[in-house]
């Protein structure tokens, strides 16, 4: 049999690889740019989407309301958003992360104009174990902050809660709950110094 | 919790707390398919330690200083894969000049590594987390030294069942996995020991 | 004749060679994200769409590639349809997206695309490659769904996130962490095993 000449042997693979691995990327870096927007107005919409269920503002879900509502009620100042409406008044919402169990979390926390009552919370983004940790963003789970006033809460059992200061954890996902807590305690700190 | 402290806090974490194999189920098909005997068991484990410490700094490295400042943050997974095959192959090459025995004992192993999840996974939980240089290193090497001390046990257990008798159903990987099952609710056991907040 | 072959190189990785129950590939992604069935069943979707689509194009370019560096050029041509699938999800399912996380990136290593192509890709032509990537994700596909039906109803006392059992039940929590997906996933090949592959080298 022949042996290989130094070209197949050493050199033809590398090229082959290179020859794939260019195509490869050329393909990716397509879809990418050809969805780069799609993708921006998909975060900005989870974004505004937070801020404006922090701040109990009901909408359809779909993110042409989102939109509309929050150009209509909602000023950017700084770090944190204004959100003014005739029923309910003034509003704060501010961002907030914090290291989770397995990556930041990102919370947007709103207050009436007392900065010290919530007026709700809202997950932006998080990385927690799916069915466990990532339960935060289940609505019975941030529902029961609205109208709590802080500045410390506590955490107690699934289901449990009854107490103003008392916040219903979840199973299983102690350490989650835990990080999603120091987050919203975090948040009543800095809207003091507002 | 310091600076100083949050690697180590993380490299204890990843070897029980949150084990990349029995909390997170990455390396599960090597892990099953070797873990026969206690011997092989350490080299692959001791394999996949080294290369997964090596991958998780090199990963971060290429992630820091080229995808981000480029903005091709999209293209990790081609790039991490491509670094850890190449580093896979290196070493590869280096034992096999350098060191005959070594060759013999880990040689069969470094293919199976590439393709070995965990790894892979390391390089993207790192991501993910948005680790630090540090701990990254620290992540990588105490995922990889979950990894092995999981395999070590499950070989250990599983030698010892060699005279047991087992369902037919059950011979093979379904008592395997009813093993890792039991271990992983044993690790469970270390939650709370650590925590990162 | 030609069409019965393809018709058994379709049947054959749903049940007989099934890549779960029988080889055994696979078991990563499959315990992870087996505690919901709507992540289960978008993962499944993303693995049959690249274990088809990989499986397909390395077939095709079989004869080229060179041994030394086989391994390599197939998890290239997988990550890339990973990442496809990745990038799909984000713009389109956002929310679905942000479930599944580092999973999706995770199919690039699922032994099972890689296994097919092994098995299968190399030795044969592209149409019946694409089948048989095909029929091993579906093949994967209905396991992962029965593992995610027990593990989210006994878990949670839902399905798809409806609630279905009432609160007299008290949810197994074990079943949605990591060693409720090992017992089920074991249960479920000990039945498959008992049951149906014995009967096989009975007859």
């Amino acid at each position: 049999m022949k042996t290989q000449s130094f070209y197949a042997k050493r050199i033809q693979p590398i090229v082959f690889m290179a020859v794939v691995t260019i195509i490869c990327i050329i393909l990716t870096a397509a879809l990418h740019l050809y969805t780069y927007d799609q993708v921006k107005e998909n975060e900005q919409f989870f974004v505004w989407r937070s801020v404006l269920d922090s701040a109990a503002i009901s909408h359809d879900g779909t993110p042409s309301d989102v939109v509309k509502l929050f150009d209509q009620y909602v000023t950017e100042d700084g770090d944190m958003y204004v959100v003014n409406t005739p029923e309910h008044g003034r509003r704060f919402v501010l961002e907030q992360t914090g290291p989770g169990l397995w990556g930041p979390i990102t919370v947007m926390i709103g207050f009436e104009d007392d900065k010290t009552t919530l007026s709700g919370v809202s997950i932006v983004s998080q990385t927690e174990t799916p069915g466990l940790g990532a339960r935060i963003e289940e609505p019975w789970f941030t529902a029961q902050f609205a109208g709590k006033k802080g500045p410390s809460f506590k955490l107690v059992e699934e289901g449990t809660a009854s107490q103003p200061k008392e916040i219903d954890s979840i199973t299983g996902a102690t350490r989650t709950s835990d990080a999603f807590k120091s987050i919203i305690e975090k948040a009543f700190v800095l809207a003091g110094g507002l | 919790m310091s600076e100083l402290l949050f690697p180590l806090a993380v490299f204890f974490a990843s070897i029980f707390t949150s084990n990349i194999l029995l909390t997170n189920y990455l390396g599960m098909c090597s892990f099953l398919a070797v873990s026969k005997e206690l011997e092989t068991s350490a080299g692959l484990g001791i394999a996949v330690t080294f290369v997964m410490a090596a991958t998780t700094s090199l990963n971060w490295l290429v992630y820091e200083f080229v995808l981000v400042p480029f903005q091709l943050e999209y293209l990790r997974f081609i790039v991490f894969i491509i670094v850890i095959a190449a580093f896979v192959q290196l070493i590869e090459m280096v034992i096999e000049r350098y060191s005959e025995n070594l060759y013999f004992a880990l040689g069969i192993f470094l293919p199976l590594i590439t393709v070995n999840c965990a790894i892979l996974g390391a390089s993207l939980f790192m991501v993910i987390r948005e680790y630090t240089f540090m701990t990254s290193f620290f992540f990588g090497l105490g995922s990889g030294l979950g990894w092995l001390l999981a395999i070590m046990a499950m070989a250990g257990i599983r030698q010892r069942l060699r005279t047991a008798k087992i369902p037919y159903g059950l011979e093979g990987a379904g008592i395997a996995l009813i093993i890792a099952g039991f271990m992983a609710m044993a690790f469970m056991g270390f939650n709370g020991m650590i925590s990162i907040q | 004749m030609a069409k019965s072959n393809l018709k058994k190189t379709f049947l054959t990785p749903l049940g007989k060679d099934n890549p779960v129950f029988v080889q055994i590939l696979g078991i990563c992604s499959t315990l992870a994200v087996t505690n919901k069935l709507d992540n289960t069943l978008v993962m499944t979707l993303g693995v049959m769409f690249t274990t088809a689509l990989s499986s397909w194009t390395i077939s095709l370019l079989r004869n080229w590639i060179p041994s030394r560096v086989r391994m390599m050029v197939e998890t290239l041509v997988i990550a890339t349809y990973v990442i496809i699938v990745d990038i799909a999800l984000k713009a389109y399912y956002p929310e679905m997206w942000k479930q599944l996380g580092p999973y999706v990136g995770l199919i690039i290593t699922n032994c099972i695309v890689m296994g097919r192509i092994e098995a299968f890709a190399l030795q044969n032509k592209p149409l019946p490659s694409l089948i048989d990537g095909l029929a091993s994700g579906m093949g994967y596909a209905y396991v992962l769904l029965i593992i995610a039906f027990f593990r989210e109803l006994l878990g949670t006392g839902t399905l798809w996130g409806y609630q279905v059992l009432g609160s007299w039940w008290t949810s197994w929590a074990i079943m949605i962490m990591p060693p409720g997906g090992f017992f089920m996933l074991a249960i479920f090949i000990w039945i498959v095993r008992e049951n149906f592959i014995k009967e096989e080298t009975n007859e």
